[in-house]
């Protein structure tokens, strides 16, 4: 009778039936008989003056229903995720500031008929200065890019004294790290379907964030947001590239012109060419230490190009310098990060929000410290570590769960047997071993960013659990379901789930941020156990005894001795009229930085980790290999371990793309310009779960999505330096720049030889 | 432009009208109204839109569609069986967690039965030789070679 606990337990993912039938249909997946087609004219070229705009000719073609532009938007044409800097029009209004900016959208009964009249548009654009260089953007003169100045962000954190450090430090090491553009390149681009239905319009598309995206739809159509539907469609992989809003901006505005079913898919040119990228970051970091090690000063200086538009820009801005020194105590921190309008490609979220790219860096200035001081990268790490009730940069002081020495110590075996193996290694492949380690807060930087969650129980016991939360295959759905059943006594099989519906769930926020186990999983165990205080109430008035002394769970309550079937307890409930259902609300508590010295309580808890990867070069080609990686993550309890350890291992083969191959540019049209990995260059992962009990999550738990990613290329770059006898400073470390590497070794070596004879 | 043209899809013959220029994937999702075959890319890059043409996985999104003529086609709506019984492999997919996202799972499932019909015991080389051309973006593929080990030792 009696449940084994519903979380800790890897149950298979939801909904992994339909995935591998086919019968999952997807937002590319949703067109039907008779429905029109959309195709958005983009500029090709930017920033520019639209001279001339002539649709005749395609408003003409057979097929053609209608061509929309700027013109035809009813309400705001800008959106964006941020509320403060919604600066994106979804079709340009007199200029284009780079070549993705869509011009018109074209509905037609076919995409052929739709494509066909866009090269019968007449497009004539005036180039305006450009600007390209972000340095440049803040000159005088520069181009404005930004609607207020082309300094779209700027953030501090400053902790100690950091120039009474420096003249204290034993080591001192400064060195300067870049990062390239990167694009999330999920498998499924961008797509959905919108239609009008009594008297609202409904839009169902890929999606990270349907109640926002209901919120800037609304705005976009000057409705209130009672009249716009949004619905996740399933969702082929986001990483924070559904988090913008474009298509469902274009499929509202044609359904709601139209009155008819629209569909829309981008194809992998345009989801290359015209959505939000990784930003690509200029690191200058000066980095200090004590005799022993201990790490005394961090100071950075980040400067990044956000592109055309803001985007999560300002989050991420924000986010870098908290995260700047890395996850270790520091007492002299000083970190000062912007970001730039050009116009460029526009920038957005991705997995990891800024952090990715400066773990490069403190983790580089943590090997360079240690090789100066002679120590193990892996003891200068522990010695440094966060640890339970230590104060961050930000001032926060940590709780309990700061599992980050446990995340090193797991480490070990593997990081010890990989270094012995690479000090034996000759000849033709050189190999190293690197540590990479990170912190990572869960949530919204410093604000309000709450969750809500509702589950209603009918008259046969049926459990339902209403979620906002984007399920976008990481598993969201599994673990929120695991959270309610524990906390009710349910099986978590039997859990029924609507999810992502602003007319039938609750806002549940975006899931970015590693955010939706901690935060919509404490709004769902607040609903279950809320549910479950109705059914103990109704219990205890049948059973005579109070609530406390009773065991409830999907079979009934008992009390000293007597039970209560599940369906007596239900018609007890019925009969009184009360709908057995509850809602939860959790906002994580925060408090904002102070603008000046970046103090205060940015996030609720924070994930940490570290990983080990073992990296071959072949001397002669370049050619580079990480066969192995140890990644061990402190998630505080593992709702599922076996979802958690797929995040871990997808999180380290992203980690590795970005590490050694991923590089947007403007001539990456498609998967062949812009190579992911593949299963031939999966290294063998090991997984390994910490777990620390967090105080203030669901059961302990934290989260993991992003963090998985995080430690990958830092630990990589370390087994190159050590592989190359050089450190890499900029990333990706891409064959050419390894080839150049092994050239200078050579030549440096045949210089010694030379000077030696 | 358009030809009648007459093939098996996943067992059944089937006799419809291709265009010249029109792809195998055009063909399956728009007129045969089987959508598990996913477009990606367009270009035979991410192998979203794999399905097995004569025992070949090859990438329907640039195969033209009136050369199936005469062939046998897999897609992934043919491999459970009529009582929905899985394959073993999509079985194998699902116990071994190689399903996160979902959208590349069913080329990654043609391509491992294309593998597996040739050579019931393949190496781990053998299989990430055979997958190299499906791209994962959730899953890491570790779990994917699993599955493909776990689905080759159900078989005889």
């Amino acid at each position: 009778m009696s449940l084994p606990s519903q979380v800790g337990l890897s149950l298979a993912r939801r909904g992994g039936l339909e995935r591998v039938t086919g019968a999952c249909l997807f937002g590319v997946d949703l067109a039907q008989p008779g429905d029109l087609h959309l195709f958005a004219l983009r500029a090709g070229s930017g920033p520019a003056r639209i001279q001339r705009l002539d649709l005749a000719a395609a408003r003409a073609y057979p097929g053609v229903v209608a061509v929309f532009t700027a013109a035809d938007i009813p309400g705001i044409n800008r959106v964006g995720i941020i509320a403060k800097v919604k600066d994106q029009p979804i079709l340009a209004e007199g200029q284009t500031r780079y070549p993705g900016d869509a011009v018109a959208l074209i509905a037609a009964e076919s995409l052929t008929a739709a494509r066909a009249a866009a090269r019968l548009a007449r497009l004539e654009l005036e180039p305006l200065p450009a600007v390209s260089d972000p340095r440049q953007a803040l000159l005088p003169g520069a181009p404005k890019v930004g609607e207020a100045g082309n300094l779209l962000w700027e953030a501090r954190v400053r902790k100690g004294d950091p120039d009474g450090a420096l003249a204290r430090a034993a080591v001192v090491v400064t060195n300067t790290y870049t990062t390239s553009k990167a694009e999330h390149a999920a498998i499924e681009p961008e797509g959905g379907r919108a239609w009008w239905q009594d008297g609202l319009v409904v839009v169902r598309a890929s999606t990270q964030n349907p109640h926002h995206d209901r919120h800037d739809l609304a705005r976009l159509l000057g409705l209130p947001e009672e009249g716009v539907r949004v619905i996740q469609a399933e969702t082929g992989g986001g990483f924070g590239g559904k988090l913008d809003l474009g298509l469902q901006g274009f499929l509202a505005l044609a359904a709601w012109h139209l009155k008819r079913p629209v569909v829309m898919t981008y194809t992998r040119e345009e989801s290359l060419a015209a959505t939000a990228k990784r930003h690509g970051l200029v690191m200058e970091y000066t980095s200090a230490a004590d005799e022993q090690g201990r790490l005394l000063l961090c100071q950075a200086e980040i400067f990044g190009d956000s592109g055309v538009y803001a985007s999560y820009g300002p989050a991420v801005c924000v986010r870098a310098a908290v995260h700047a020194s890395g996850p270790y105590r520091v007492p002299h921190v000083e970190a000062h990060s912007r970001l730039v309008y050009t116009n460029n490609a526009w920038c957005g979220a991705m997995r990891g929000f800024g952090v990715p790219q400066v773990a490069l860096a403190h983790e580089g200035q943590m090997d360079e410290l240690a090789q100066r001081l002679g120590l193990d990268p892996l003891e200068m790490r522990i010695i440094n570590a966060l640890r339970p009730g230590d104060e961050t940069a930000t001032g926060q002081r940590l709780g309990r769960s700061a599992g980050l020495v446990q995340c090193l110590e797991a480490l070990r075996p593997h990081y010890g047997q990989w270094r012995r193996e690479a000090a034996r290694s000759e000849g033709q492949y050189l190999r190293g071993v690197g540590l990479g380690a990170m912190f990572y807060g869960i949530g919204n930087t410093a604000m309000s960013n709450p969750a809500s969650a509702r589950l209603e129980m009918d008259a046969e016991g049926r459990l339902c659990l209403f979620t906002g939360a984007a399920e976008l295959g990481q598993g969201s759905d599994t673990v929120l379901c695991q959270i309610a059943a524990e906390t009710l006594g349910w099986p978590a099989q039997d859990v029924r789930l609507v999810r992502g519906d602003t007319a039938r769930t609750l806002n549940a926020g975006a899931t970015s941020a590693s955010r939706q186990t901690f935060i919509s999983g404490n709004a769902v165990q607040l609903a279950a156990q809320g549910l479950r205080g109705l059914l103990l109430e109704q219990a205890a008035a049948l059973l005579g005894a109070p609530p406390q002394d009773i065991a409830l769970d999907h079979g009934g309550a008992r009390a000293a001795g007597k039970g209560l079937p599940l369906a007596d307890l239900l018609r007890g409930l019925q009969e009184r009229g009360v709908v057995v259902q509850a809602v939860g609300d959790y906002d994580p508590p925060t408090t904002p930085l102070d603008p000046a010295s970046g103090q205060g309580v940015p996030y609720p808890t924070y994930a940490f980790a570290a990983q080990a990867a073992l990296v071959e070069v072949d001397a002669d080609s370049g050619l580079t290999r990480v066969p192995q990686v140890a990644a061990a993550h402190d998630v505080g309890r593992a709702m599922n371990p076996r979802a958690v350890e797929a995040q871990i291992k997808g999180g380290v083969v992203m980690g590795l793309g970005y590490a050694l191959m991923e590089e947007y540019t403007p001539r990456c049209s498609n998967l062949h310009q812009y190579h992911i990995p593949t299963i031939a260059d999966a290294p063998r992962i090991v997984p390994i779960i910490v777990e620390s009990d967090d105080e203030a999550g669901p059961f302990g738990a934290k989260g993991v999505g992003e963090p998985a990613l995080i430690p990958t290329a830092p630990a990589v770059a370390g087994g190159l330096a050590q592989a190359l006898g050089r450190r890499l400073f900029d990333q990706p470390f891409s064959l050419e720049r390894i080839m150049a590497a092994l050239m200078e070794g050579r030549k440096t070596e045949r210089q010694k030889d030379e000077a030696g004879s | 432009m358009k030809r009648a043209i007459e093939f098996r899809l996943n067992g059944q013959a089937v006799h419809v009208e291709a265009r010249g220029g029109q792809t195998l994937l055009e063909l399956l999702r728009q007129e045969l109204g089987l959508n598990g075959v996913k477009e990606g890319c367009g270009a035979g890059e991410c192998g979203a839109c794999t399905v097995i043409v004569d025992g070949q996985a090859l990438t329907s999104c640039i195969f033209p569609a009136l050369e199936v003529e005469g062939a046998s086609v897999t897609t992934i709506e043919g491999l459970a069986a009529p009582d929905g019984t899985l394959h073993p492999v999509q079985e194998a997919f699902v116990r071994n967690g190689a399903v996160q996202c979902g959208f590349c799972t069913p080329g990654q499932i043609l391509s491992a039965k294309a593998l597996l019909d040739l050579n019931p015991h393949p190496s781990e080389e053998q299989i990430r030789t055979a997958l190299e051309g499906n791209l994962c973006r959730c899953t890491g593929y570790q779990q994917i070679i699993e599955a493909v080990k776990a689905a080759a030792e159900d078989q005889p």
